[in-house]
């Protein structure tokens, strides 16, 4: 089997994560870049397994279903935090959350 | 290499294939159908009601939770599905220990009862 | 026709601290939900009591002294296990006595604010124990998610706001990043276990991009977890927006959680690439020790100088990762590297969270973190001032406080390795040492030689769960270092009961 494309679209997924990360200002953008960082990771995890042989690729099947749960619940406390901010300043824009500098 | 570029002609030939059927097939439809268009038949379709307000609209920001609860629970359903496909091979182990699991869960959603997220005000 | 599933033999006395820690997280619940406002006070005792009671199964376990090994060695309770258990434990149940009167005179969730504490640190004992990627990451999440939102407790607060917000992002960022790392590992090896991960990379025939980027991912995201520079961005604003009791918890026991990790990971998973790591950990050591205390120098307020203090502390404790692989193994080898680290953050849990209590009661009185806030305090409040001396000199390393012992080891086991890398950070660090004891000293000179500030003299009142606080902080930190031996036997203990 040919891994090679999953491990370069996963790649591709992380480089444009990682790119939203850095460059977007929006908060909720900035957590949908994270998303894509981890479905790069889920895609590595489900096709270097299934290389591996069966045992392996439960493995990187129930690995991902972990990283799928736990990006649940990491989304959902993210939001809740953006909403706070939203609440007491009316702004999502991360540039303008710097009472504090470093 | 070739072997590899091969599979993929495959692929380019029914790409190919699929819209040319779909460029005839829509020139075809053109060419025949009579055309009388009103401002009544380029409206948005919202299942036979009438659209209000512009295509922009705004959610309550009250939603959220509820569509945060229904994500998380929704998510942890994830851990079921495998668990119930060889429940019997499990025996009374695997019950009781997704008993605890859902337990755990359900402790969350009487939480967010009492606090009296779940009421629509 | 499916494998027949064989019921696996779970070792209850191996997983009992972590029982009865669910069974307080959910006590706490009850009592919030059922009592609701009337209920308030007893949430703190509950949790309180909760970990005490998580203490008498490590005690138990460590009396059997047998090392037990679960799910397949997913999940190994050995002596390293069981002292990191114990010192999180033992800093939760400061955390909790700091907490009680912060938490009840403010306008806080209180219910909610101690379950979350008790679930990071549920997150934190499993952490302990997990020698495989899968438990390592479900407890990493464990211990993080409840500290982001423990950190922006102060709802109302934009530093508060702004605390959660930055550590959120980077944490997050950080796990992701890790997460993807651990991918690449575990597509190359086809095993989330830490000891097969080690046979298949330590064979180094195939795939040695693939494990090197896999190495560098994974060790960049603990570094953010453990603030080290150039990753430790997020650290200060943080811990100056979150509530004290916070910073000192994320401090001191998130800090030694992402510890546990890295030597669980880099010393069983990692062993024989250090070419990859090593070179790594000594520039964040080196970089973390300058940065931390050349920044250190110029803050004016107490909060902010512990949060750079303790980013410069971190740097110490990076040391031994450098040269582990070069400590010769009639010197103890890998181990010493091991017990070092652990010795470390034993004696820092000590000496930090005591400075942090002794901030909270000055604050209570002056409302205040500003160093300037702290004159005359020794006039009007020798008890606190000489306290805050002892754990300041401590966490500068003067003998025969703690704090000396904890840099001694961390100096012998860098010349013990003796090549020209680990001795050359021993100067770094000694350089490091010197620079940091003029903060330190500048706190001291102003609690003693300046005067109060609008000659407020009225006496601080320090309620007896602070004082407890205080006092448990205060005897640790005396008699390690007056009997170093005690710490050097828990040292010792804290040997990988699984090494490869």
């Amino acid at each position: 089997m040919l891994v090679n494309q999953f491990l370069l679209l996963g790649a591709v997924l992380f480089c444009i994560g990682v790119y939203g990360v850095l460059a977007r200002r929006n908060g909720v953008l900035v957590l949908m870049s994270i998303e894509l960082i981890l479905n790069a990771v889920n895609i590595n995890l489900v096709a270097l397994g299934s290389v591996q042989g069966p045992e392996a690729a439960v493995a990187g099947q129930v690995f991902a279903l972990f990283v799928v749960t736990i990006a649940a619940a990491e989304v959902g406390v993210g939001l809740a935090i953006v909403l706070l901010i939203y609440r007491n300043r009316s702004t999502v824009d991360l540039d303008e959350v710097d009472l504090m500098k470093g | 290499m070739a072997e590899f570029l091969r599979a993929y002609l495959t692929v380019a030939v029914f790409a190919g294939a699929a819209g040319l059927l779909v460029a005839l097939l829509s020139t075809l439809g053109w060419a025949v159908r009579p055309s009388r268009p009103s401002r009544q038949k380029s409206i948005a379709y919202e299942s036979g009601v009438d659209p209000a307000g512009t295509d922009f609209g705004q959610s309550q920001v009250r939603y959220y939770i509820f569509a945060l609860l229904f994500v998380l629970f929704d998510v942890e359903a994830v851990y079921i599905f495998p668990w119930a496909l060889r429940l019997e091979g499990y025996g009374v182990f695997g019950l009781v220990e997704m008993g605890v699991f859902i337990v755990i869960l359900a402790l969350g959603l009487v939480y967010a009862w009492r606090k009296g997220v779940l009421r629509w005000v | 026709m499916p494998p027949v599933f064989d019921t696996p033999a779970i070792d209850y006395h191996a997983f009992a601290p972590e029982i009865a820690m669910v069974v307080t997280l959910v006590v706490l619940l009850f009592v919030d939900l059922v009592f609701e406002e009337r209920g308030r006070w007893a949430t703190a005792t509950v949790a309180g009591i909760g970990l005490l009671a998580s203490v008498v199964p490590v005690l138990s376990l460590a009396v059997d002294g047998a090392d037990r090994s679960l799910f397949g060695g997913a999940y190994v309770v050995d002596n390293f296990a069981l002292v990191l258990k114990a010192l999180f434990l033992v800093a939760g149940y400061v955390t909790v006595l700091i907490s009680t009167d912060y938490i009840a005179d403010g306008d806080y969730y209180e219910g909610e604010y101690y379950f979350m504490l008790v679930s990071s640190l549920l997150g934190m004992t499993v952490m302990a124990s997990a020698r495989d990627l899968i438990s390592i990451f479900v407890a990493l999440e464990m211990l993080s998610i409840p500290a982001y939102l423990l950190a922006g407790w102060r709802k109302r607060d934009l530093r508060g706001n702004e605390a959660s917000l930055k550590y959120y992002l980077l944490g997050v960022f950080a796990s992701a990043v890790m997460l993807y790392g651990m991918s690449l590992v575990f597509g190359v090896s086809g095993s989330t276990l830490l000891v097969d991960i080690n046979q298949a990379i330590s064979r180094g025939v195939d795939s040695v991009p693939l494990v090197t980027v896999g190495i560098v991912f994974i060790v960049v995201g603990f570094a953010f977890k453990v603030s080290a520079v150039p990753f430790h961005t997020w650290a200060p604003d943080t811990y100056q927006g979150a509530p004290t009791p916070i910073t000192a918890f994320l401090s001191v026991a998130s800090k030694a959680a992402g510890f546990a990790a890295l030597v669980q990971i880099v010393f069983i998973g990692f062993l024989g690439r250090e070419d990859v790591w090593a070179p790594m950990f000594w520039v964040l050591a080196a970089l973390t020790m300058t940065v931390g205390n050349l920044i250190a120098l110029r803050q004016t307020n107490l909060v902010r100088l512990l949060a750079y203090s303790s980013v410069a502390q971190a740097g110490f404790m990076l040391a031994p990762f450098a040269v582990a692989a070069d400590i010769p193994a009639d010197r103890g080898g890998v181990g010493a590297a091991t017990g070092a680290v652990v010795t470390y953050l034993l004696i820092y849990a000590g000496m930090n969270l005591g400075a942090f209590a002794v901030v909270m009661a000055v604050a209570r009185k002056t409302r205040s973190a500003e160093i300037s806030a702290y004159g005359g305090l020794f006039a009007y409040a020798p008890g606190l001032a000489v306290l805050m001396g002892v754990f300041v000199f401590s966490l500068a390393g003067i003998p025969p406080l703690a704090g000396w012992y904890a840099k001694f080891v961390v100096f012998k086991t860098l010349l013990d390795a003796g090549t020209v890398a680990a001795v050359t950070l021993a100067v770094v660090a000694v350089v490091n040492s010197v620079i940091a004891l003029f903060y330190y000293a500048s706190v001291a000179r102003q609690m003693i030689m300046e005067p109060a500030p609008e000659a407020e003299t009225a006496r601080v009142r320090v309620p007896g769960s602070l004082g407890a606080a205080l006092g448990i902080c205060a005897v640790a930190t005396l008699a390690f270092g007056a009997f170093p031996g005690l710490i050097a036997q828990l040292g010792d203990l804290a040997l990988l009961g699984v090494l490869p």
